[in-house]
């Protein structure tokens, strides 16, 4: 029991401790590549806003290694080197062969010890990362049809829409790959998993990413910012493919999300409630704004920074109350960040010509000056520094604040049921 | 061979060691002991049999405290009916594999 304590505490001090560690480095960063010496009030200043970025991560990171360590870690703590390895081998397997991961733990515990152990659990392992293929035919078809969009995606951006090419052929690429191994790793292709209204708003939120990509680009291949004015392609190829990451791994977890993330209807039904609040929170706010109502600070950033991370904030919290389970704000978090992030671009990208017309400027603060296309990478990285940075860490902590009276109770309940000496 | 295409030289040996006594249940560590399979080929076969509809399969019961269930299995009425097939064929053609032991032995060149 003491070294089961110990391991928790050691691991939860890790677990804050590499949260930490990238905003440390982005301090350093900053303070050794700043064209003039910095002074000590900026240091500070800058450590300070590291330290409100980073706090919640730290604080998200130790609960969030709590609880599995609550949940699963302290049974792995009883586990030696072969079971450590089968047990993470076996968290691979597709949610339709889960019961083989426990038919191959139950079958090791009467393994006697030494090579024999070692042999059973990396066999077994092999098995576990790469399970027999689905139907041969079916895996073979779905690869050439990858392959054949991939290759008529690069032909069509090639002919008509050249500043869109990468994105293209990433995101499709992406997705005939995800696509080829789910039905290679599965023995039958499931139906999406997590229900109408999770993949309905996903395939809503991604196509509409797409239509509107695919629109900037064609009215805007290249936009002009900076002081002075530069002219640089709208989508670079880092932000080209970070959207093609972002929209294809949204899309392959609202589909077929792993089963740990479908368990608990009242995180999808507040994730769900969450994104959709998130998106037209910001489209209310946006044209109050433009109709002169003074709710945010020339451009929509205010909202970004202050009101969508509370949003998600309360939103975990009444998961969690709800669901009365950390897990039910948690997974409520998840669901709002998958399906708020493709949305909130969507609705980036169509008020930001109204902004254009009526302000002159950019919808993210209003700067004039700068072309319209600027508003495409604007969309993609503040969605993703709002909700992934800010707003992911502050849902978690939602989570465990919501929770924290059912957890209350139900260990008020186990002392109660507790043997007395 | 009805429906199903011809299995592979390992889950022939799974088959044919099942149907020798197709009415115990048998575990995953005994049927890596006896056709000295390794465990990651035997699981594969094992998971393959059952995906067609071969392989029964049921957890333990009645067992002692502290030890997990164990997952046991046996041939389905078109697994006996594959393994009578293949008991009555031609001689199983082996996978280049560790497919050695009582079933399914790959056959020595005479004078070895």
């Amino acid at each position: 029991v003491n070294r089961t304590r110990a391991i928790g505490r050691l691991g939860g001090l890790a677990a804050s401790t590499a949260a930490a560690a990238p905003f440390a480095f982005l301090w350093v960063q900053m303070m050794s590549n700043a064209d003039d010496p910095l002074t000590a009030r900026a240091r500070l200043d800058m450590a300070i806003w590291m330290a409100v970025f980073g706090t919640p991560w730290m604080l998200a990171a130790w609960l969030l290694w709590r609880a599995w360590w609550r949940r699963a870690g302290a049974r792995l703590a009883t586990l030696d080197g072969q079971g450590w390895l089968l047990a993470a081998a076996a968290a691979t397997l597709p949610g339709d062969r889960r019961d083989w991961g426990t038919a191959m733990a139950a079958e090791l515990a009467q393994v006697p010890g030494g090579a024999p152990r070692w042999r059973f659990a990396a066999g077994c392992a092999r098995a576990a990362v790469f399970p027999p293929r689905g139907t041969r035919a079916a895996v073979g078809v779905t690869g050439a049809l990858a392959a054949t969009a991939t290759t008529a995606t690069a032909l069509a951006t090639g002919a008509a829409l050249p500043a869109g090419r990468v994105f293209a052929l990433t995101f499709v690429g992406l997705l005939g790959g995800l696509a080829t191994l789910t039905v290679a790793r599965s023995r039958r292709v499931r139906r999406a998993g997590p229900g109408p209204a999770v993949a309905g708003l996903a395939l809503a939120g991604i196509a509409g990413c797409v239509a509107f990509t695919a629109y900037y680009l064609a009215e805007y291949p290249s936009t002009h910012r900076g002081h002075p004015p530069t002219t640089a392609a709208t989508l670079p190829p880092v932000t080209a493919v970070v959207l093609a990451v972002v929209l294809a791994g949204c899309l392959w977890l609202a589909l077929t999300p792993p089963r740990w993330l479908v368990g608990d209807r009242h995180g999808r039904r507040f994730g769900v409630g969450m994104a959709l609040a998130l998106v037209a929170g910001f489209v209310a706010t946006s044209r109050l704004a433009l109709r002169g109502v003074d709710l945010v600070d020339g451009g929509m950033m205010s909202y970004l920074l202050f009101a969508a991370p509370v949003m998600v904030l309360a939103g975990s919290a009444a998961a969690g109350a709800a669901g009365r389970s950390f897990r039910a704000g948690l997974w409520a978090c998840a669901w709002a960040t998958v399906l708020g992030a493709p949305l909130l671009i969507v609705a980036w990208l169509a008020e930001a010509p109204r902004w254009y017309r009526q302000v002159g400027g950019l919808l993210l603060d209003a700067d004039g000056g700068v072309g319209m296309g600027a508003n495409l990478g604007d969309a993609i990285w503040w969605t993703l520094v709002v909700l992934v940075l800010w707003a992911l860490p502050l849902g978690v902590l939602g989570a465990a604040a919501g929770s924290a009276r059912a957890r209350r109770r139900r260990a008020r309940e186990r002392a109660d049921l507790a043997p007395t000496a | 061979m009805g429906s199903f295409g011809r299995p592979s030289g390992r889950a022939t040996a799974v088959v044919l060691a099942l149907a020798e006594q197709p009415a115990t249940w048998r575990y995953g560590y005994e049927l890596c002991e006896r056709l000295d399979l390794a465990a990651g080929a035997l699981y594969k076969a094992l998971m393959r049999l059952a995906d067609r509809g071969l392989l029964e399969t049921a957890w333990e019961r009645d067992l002692p405290a502290g030890r997990p269930p164990r997952h046991l299995y046996r041939l389905t009425g078109p697994g006996r009916a594959l393994a009578a097939e293949l008991a009555a064929g031609p001689p199983v053609r082996p996978t280049p594999a560790r497919v050695v032991g009582g079933v399914g032995r790959r056959p020595r060149p005479e004078g070895t």
